[in-house]
């Protein structure tokens, strides 16, 4: 294990790396298929059932605002998200490695599948069920799915696991989980660091 | 039609030893021309750093474009990736951190009966140390004089023992365990037009402020003091020795971009800065009627006693609090296991590092029933378990060098040229393939003391990967005083050809127990001198 890698962010990379072995592409072939722009495409979920979903999928100490900022945040990252580009190798890799293909084409039919079994169920669409219906639909279709360790994004087996993910990724979700604001991975005074960090406070709750 | 360039000096590679070489000859050898010749580019520059940065945290994307060739790679268990060839070399990608070995790594069968010992002694390498953590800027804390055989302060305060690490450093002295803060080249405070440090924590693999050491800095530096010419995209693939004074006359390659033109470079003295792989490579490569083994190889020993370390590591649990988070990358060191004597009449030396970590406070994806956890249930289980505190611990030991840890050329995989790649086996002398197992259960049982002593307990215990081969990885073209048991004199001149030089990691006669950059650049630097004519003699002992 190299020096600054701890086993969740080496996790990430090798759950990325063993999807990527199935579109193993000479470099140059990655060259031309990498996008113009950071635009990238276009996820085309459907929104309403996302929404529905994050709603239960993300705590609900998140307000709505903040739920879909959390939600546009993963579906801009999605968005952004380059098939097949390198991935880092650094120590520890002998070869190049590649991330794994566009994952959204996948998560969009989970989406909809949801909707579907939310509609045999129930005759109606997942967004305008209640939360008790909801939740048993998400428990359904996420039991067989769950995982000790929360799968890296781009590993995970269902669109929603890769929305939890994503968010469970950010430095907010840290400071929630800790109550502190630590403000991992973003970059900060480096005197501050021998402060123990400070609580939220009231504001965290949004 | 070719290209052929002269120089005075010409430098192989453009990694961190190539660059302290560089800026080391620049300096003491004004008059000279320097050539320095890369196979590959510049990778991504300073300005793209951040957004590259972003890119490897949101996907786990490489944040170094074009670093590297596909077609020139080493076979078997490299542990570096060895096609990172570009501008800056592995180096673009290392953590920063730059420890030295301790005066016993050079007098190892003199103090212990194992391994060999160097022709040098510390005190010969450390004004070369000190040069080197000047160029690199390397922040660090003086551990206690017992333990730490420095002279002199570090160049930079150290980077500043955060809250997190004053917490485990308090654990761990109950166990008498000393530690400071890991002397790193990266700012703790602005140096060299360089920023400080700002704990962005994705030092590995890249720094997007430029706090931390990269070999461009370096060659920008020289490039704009128009000191060096910086010849890219040009692989070297053969040297040429003089079939009647074996001075190396020309180093010889191609353009390694689609056009792929023949390149000459005709140089007073060369200097090998390629790494453990890619120095020995060329010098197998370089076989000819007169050195049917390669150059510098009357001995046989080119790409033998390849040298690396292994680690055990773990994770505590503790007693108090760590906040994940505070800066993962920065970490607290122990040297004093280093210095220790013979343990039970066995041989076991090595360092310790400790670091915050979340490990068994992550969320998670469902609770011990089984039930999918997601929303509030998973805030609440993950705030459950987010208190206390854990540490990851990891003590690299020694592992000494078998003569057959080799690297060969490998005729069954050849680049685009048609040259064999070579292929690289690690293998333990017979002393540390006795002592493997009892090593590690020293180690398992350091930690055990370390967290019992604490009031805490191990939470996991693991092993270096082995498919990865030895970390830190030297040797490949030791040096030594006698000719038929090394490849190069102390100062890193090659016994067999009077202009050829072998600077950094692979005249390493072994590889220590703790990171090895700082010390293959204060090597570079000390065959730059020998080179320049400026070094000074050794002093008495």
């Amino acid at each position: 294990m190299s020096d600054a890698l701890d086993s969740s962010r080496r996790t990430l990379l090798k759950a990325g790396a063993a999807a990527a072995a199935l579109a193993a592409l000479p470099a140059c072939a990655v060259e031309e298929r990498r996008p113009a722009s950071d635009e990238g495409r276009p996820a085309d979920f459907d929104r309403a059932v996302l929404d529905a979903a994050a709603d239960l999928v993300l705590p609900s100490e998140l307000d709505l605002v903040q739920r879909r900022a959390a939600t546009d945040a993963f579906v801009r990252w999605v968005e952004g998200y380059v098939p097949v580009a390198e991935e880092m190798h650094g120590y520890g890799y002998p070869d190049v490695r590649y991330l794994p293909p566009d994952p959204a084409p996948n998560w969009r039919a989970q989406l909809e599948g949801l909707d579907l079994l939310a509609q045999r169920r129930h005759g109606a669409r997942f967004a305008t069920l209640d939360r008790t219906a909801r939740t048993a639909l998400l428990d359904d279709v996420l039991r067989p799915l769950a995982t000790d360790r929360l799968p890296a994004p781009l590993a995970a087996p269902h669109v929603l696991l890769a929305l939890l993910s994503h968010w469970v990724g950010q430095a907010d979700a840290w400071d929630l989980a800790f109550d502190a604001r630590i403000g991992r991975n973003t970059c900060r005074p480096l005197d501050d660091a021998v402060r123990q960090p400070r609580p939220l406070g009231p504001r965290s709750l949004g | 039609m070719g290209r052929t360039y002269g120089a005075d000096i010409c430098i192989v590679g453009s990694g961190i030893t190539a660059a302290m070489v560089a800026a080391k000859l620049a300096q003491d050898a004004p008059a000279k021309r320097i050539l320095v010749v890369e196979a590959g580019g510049w990778s991504t520059a300073p300005a793209e750093r951040p957004r590259a940065r972003d890119r490897w945290l949101a996907y786990g994307e490489n944040p170094w474009q074009r670093d590297h060739l596909d077609d020139q790679n080493a076979l078997g268990t490299t542990w570096g990736f060895s096609p990172n060839l570009h501008v800056g070399g592995l180096a673009m990608h290392w953590g920063g951190v730059a420890p030295r070995y301790s005066p016993e790594d050079f007098r190892l069968r003199s103090l212990y009966g194992v391994g060999d010992d160097w022709p040098i002694g510390y005190e010969d390498l450390e004004p070369f140390w000190l040069e080197a953590e000047q160029r690199l800027g390397v922040a660090g804390e003086r551990g206690p004089a017992r333990w730490d055989a420095r002279t002199s302060d570090y160049p930079l305060p150290p980077l500043p023992v955060n809250w997190n690490l004053a917490q485990l450093r308090a654990a761990v002295a109950k166990a008498d365990v000393a530690t400071w803060s890991t002397p790193s080249a990266k700012n703790s405070v602005p140096y060299d037009g360089r920023a400080q440090c700002q704990r962005c924590d994705t030092c590995y693999p890249v720094c997007p402020t430029g706090a931390k050491y990269t070999p461009d800095v370096t060659w920008q530096q020289l490039l704009a003091a128009q000191r060096v010419e910086l010849l890219t995209q040009v692989l070297v693939r053969r040297l040429e020795a003089h079939p009647a004074t074996g001075r190396i006359v020309a180093a010889t390659g191609n353009g390694t971009d689609a056009a792929g033109t023949a390149v000459r470079i005709e140089a007073g003295e060369f200097v090998l800065a390629g790494g453990f792989v890619w120095t020995a490579h060329l010098l197998l490569l370089s076989r000819d009627a007169r050195h049917p083994d390669g150059l510098a190889n009357r001995s046989g020993l080119v790409g033998r006693y390849l040298a690396g370390h292994r680690n055990v590591g773990g994770y505590l649990r503790l007693p108090g609090t760590v906040v994940p988070g505070v800066n993962q990358q920065h970490s607290l060191v122990s040297h004093q296991f280093m210095r220790a004597p013979t343990d039970r009449g066995r041989y076991l030396r090595h360092d310790l590092r400790l670091w915050e970590s979340a490990e068994g406070r992550e969320p998670r994806g469902r609770d011990d029933a089984g039930t999918p956890l997601y929303g509030d249930r998973l805030l609440a289980d993950w705030r459950a378990r987010a208190g206390g505190a854990t540490a990851r611990i990891r003590a690299y030991y020694d592992v000494l060098p078998h003569r057959e840890s080799r690297l060969v050329l490998d005729p069954a995989r050849t680049n685009r040229f048609g040259d064999p790649m070579p292929r690289v086996a690690f293998r333990d002398d017979e002393a540390s393939a006795a002592n493997r197992g009892w090593q590690e259960d020293r180690l398992r049982a350091l930690f055990t003391r370390i967290a019992r002593a604490a009031g805490g307990s191990v939470l996991k215990l693991q092993n270096s990967a082995n498919d990865l081969g030895q970390e830190h990885p030297a040797g490949g073209c030791r040096m030594g005083t006698d000719a038929a048991r090394s490849v190069c004199d102390p100062t890193g001149r090659t016994h067999d050809h009077e202009n050829l030089w072998v600077a950094g990691a692979p005249a390493h006669v072994s590889a220590s127990c703790c990171n090895g950059t700082l010390t293959f650049a204060a090597m570079g630097l000390r065959t730059a001198a020998h080179l320049a004519g400026t070094a000074s003699p050794r002093p008495a002992s």
